[in-house]
């Protein structure tokens, strides 16, 4: 399917280039609950995105959605113009979407670098390929060379996950994002249940994955994180998109507005 | 990775003693990591060092105690008795760690042997019987692996569906009968001389150490391995990551049925005949044996080494009080008590905060 096939929303394309994410009259029924209804906008390599909107909005309903790991009731959503409507979580992450899920990116009990590797290992050569042994140098090394890479410091590369912080571990869940050098990156509420300092690092490991080729989606309650990482804000509010606007040219109080319902 | 599934965490490697250190590394093939000077009272409480001297303790108790625990032919019986238990323990381990449970084991094995011998004395002979035992062994683990990855049915509550089905469908197909076997012996009977000693290994344990190795190799080194620890760990992360559950659940509950019908082989062997309780009990042991050997209800820990420590436990204190006269009903009694107090120790030493050596052999 082409670009141009794509039905395209008004509200949104704000570049000139094909838009890298289109979310297409995008619909979620559970039973009698409608989490998302007809919701569509697209997002443009490079932006950030900040998804806002109170409990139940639809938030992670919509980020679930274009992980793979739910599938719409109806509607469509189409990565470089091709549509992701089968996909499951690890289709999708082929793609390019990579997801950081709140509070469930990584098992507590591994290291970081068994973290990065989950589901994606690096096999020994050979015979032992098939047999599905582990090349854990490989994976370690790898893993080793990309933490260094990040600001942030850790005590101790072989610590299990559960011995970080909070704030620890979203960074090294971001690191593992952008190590699969994901075009799409979804943020499930990256600060939640972080301390001002630890949000802090946290915000800024995202400013610095954000890039030329590479767009990402931030759930946030905290509009204050949101004015700090995005540049487009999208509000959600018992299933419909009800505004998509340039931080350039709103405020935070139209987007508590719109939020509430109060506009 | 240093630490394999999580295994050693931070403060854990500080304390690990270098000897252990470099040989996990060595095996591993990573670099060794900074060898501190090790802490020899932490040491001796990291679970799997102490699991080793409860048991070595055990040994020079009875050594002192009877005059006949510390002979080879002793000690031998100690891993005769053992063999059986092991074997189903393996795969009990593996599915422990990924937070499944098979309690099935039990009628599973008894199952497997009514119908070996019941099928040996009609008409179809020895051959049709041991296919017919893998069979059947097999069959129990499909019909479990179906309940719980379509049916969605818990682990435990299909497995114990099945556990009281096959004992009674033992009792139905053998009539409630004992039935004898005779020219099955190779098994459970026969040894295998050590070249060099006067020792003669039965061929049971050395089934038992091979079994245990390829568990052990599948748990350490592989994807598989890794991915069931994951899922005991954290299903839902371990999911989102793209691990397949289903698939690797099912894969657990085929080497189960292969353990079981083994096992019930060997049992067959070395008695000679099969009788309606036969396999009884046999999960019980098997998982009081996972558990003792450090693995969690709630997933993400185990390893088969603990569990053959904690199996070479149970086989060396049955023994020891048997020949210190003492019955089998305070044998039971202690066994029991050993369980909760173990599990109360580790409980007791987490909720201390101390970092968790989850990974060892």
């Amino acid at each position: 399917m082409s670009a141009s096939a794509v039905p395209q929303d008004p509200v949104t394309v704000a570049g000139t280039e094909a838009p890298l994410l289109v979310v297409d009259h995008l619909s979620k029924e559970f039973g009698a609950v409608k989490a998302l209804q007809d919701v569509s906008f697209s997002v443009n390599a490079g932006e950030v995105v900040g998804l806002v909107g109170d409990n139940g909005a639809g938030k992670s309903t919509l980020v679930t959605i274009v992980a793979g790991v739910q599938h719409p009731t109806s509607g469509h959503v189409f990565l470089d113009g091709k549509p992701l409507d089968v996909a499951t979580p690890a289709e999708a992450r082929d793609a390019g979407i990579e997801t950081v899920y709140q509070e469930l990116a990584l098992i507590e009990m591994f290291d970081m670098a068994t973290n990065f590797f989950l589901g994606r290992e690096i096999l020994q050569k050979g015979i032992r390929q098939r047999l599905g042994v582990l090349n854990r140098r490989d994976m370690r090394r790898r893993a080793r060379e990309k933490v260094s890479e990040i600001p942030a410091k850790f005590p101790n590369f072989d610590a299990a996950v559960e011995t970080m912080s909070g704030g620890q571990r979203q960074i090294v869940a971001l690191a593992k994002a952008a190590f699969w050098g994901g075009r799409l990156l979804l943020l499930d509420e990256p600060t939640a249940a972080l301390g001002v300092q630890e949000s802090a690092g946290v915000l800024d490991m995202i400013n610095e994955l954000a890039g030329e080729d590479r767009a990402m989606i931030v759930i946030a309650h905290n509009l204050q994180h949101v004015w700090s990482v995005c540049t487009r804000i999208l509000v959600l509010r018992r299933g419909y998109l009800v505004a998509d606007l340039d931080k350039a040219e709103t405020t935070a109080e139209e987007v508590v507005a719109y939020i509430t319902g109060a506009r | 990775m240093g630490i394999d599934r999580g295994g050693e965490t931070g403060s854990d490697r500080l304390a690990a003693s270098p000897e252990a250190e470099s040989s996990g590394a060595a095996a591993l093939g990573m670099s060794a990591g900074t060898a501190l000077p090790m802490r020899p009272l932490r040491w001796l409480f990291r679970p799997d060092n102490a699991r080793l001297l409860v048991l070595i303790a055990l040994g020079v108790i009875f050594t002192f105690a009877s005059p006949f625990f510390l002979t080879t032919n002793n000690l031998i019986n100690v891993l005769m008795n053992a063999a059986v238990v092991g074997i189903v323990a393996a795969p009990a381990t593996l599915l422990l760690v990924a937070r499944q449970v098979d309690i099935s084991i039990g009628s599973a094995v008894g199952f497997a042997a009514t119908t070996l011998t019941v099928v040996a004395e009609s008409r179809f002979g020895l051959g049709v019987a041991v296919l017919a035992a893998i069979g059947a062994a097999m069959g129990i683990a499909a019909i479990n692996a179906v309940a719980i990855t379509k049916l969605r049915v818990n682990s435990l509550i299909a497995t114990l569906g099945t556990l009281a089905a096959f004992r009674g469908a033992a009792k139905l197909i053998g009539d409630g009968r004992s039935i004898r076997l005779d020219g099955f012996g190779f098994l459970g009977r026969s040894r295998f001389a050590i070249p060099g000693t006067d020792v003669r290994l039965p061929v049971a344990v050395l089934i038992l150490l091979a079994v245990a190795l390829l568990f052990s190799l599948l748990m350490r080194y592989t994807r598989y391995g890794l991915h069931m620890y994951a899922m005991g760990a954290n299903p839902k992360a371990a999911r989102l990551a793209g691990v397949s559950l289903e698939r690797n659940v099912v894969i657990a509950f085929m080497l189960s049925g292969l353990s079981v019908a083994l096992g019930s082989f060997i049992l067959v062997s070395s008695i000679g005949a099969t009788a309606p309780t036969t396999g009884m009990g046999l999960e019980l042991l098997a998982i009081t044996g996972v558990i003792l050997g450090g693995a969690s209800l709630s997933g993400g820990r185990g390893t088969i080494g603990g569990t053959l420590v904690a199996i070479l436990i149970l086989a060396v204190l049955d023994n020891g009080l048997t020949l210190m006269r003492v019955t089998s009903f305070w044998q039971e009694v202690v066994r029991g008590g050993l369980l909760v107090t173990a599990v109360a120790f580790d409980q007791l030493r987490l909720r201390r905060g101390k970092p968790e050596v989850r990974f060892e052999l």
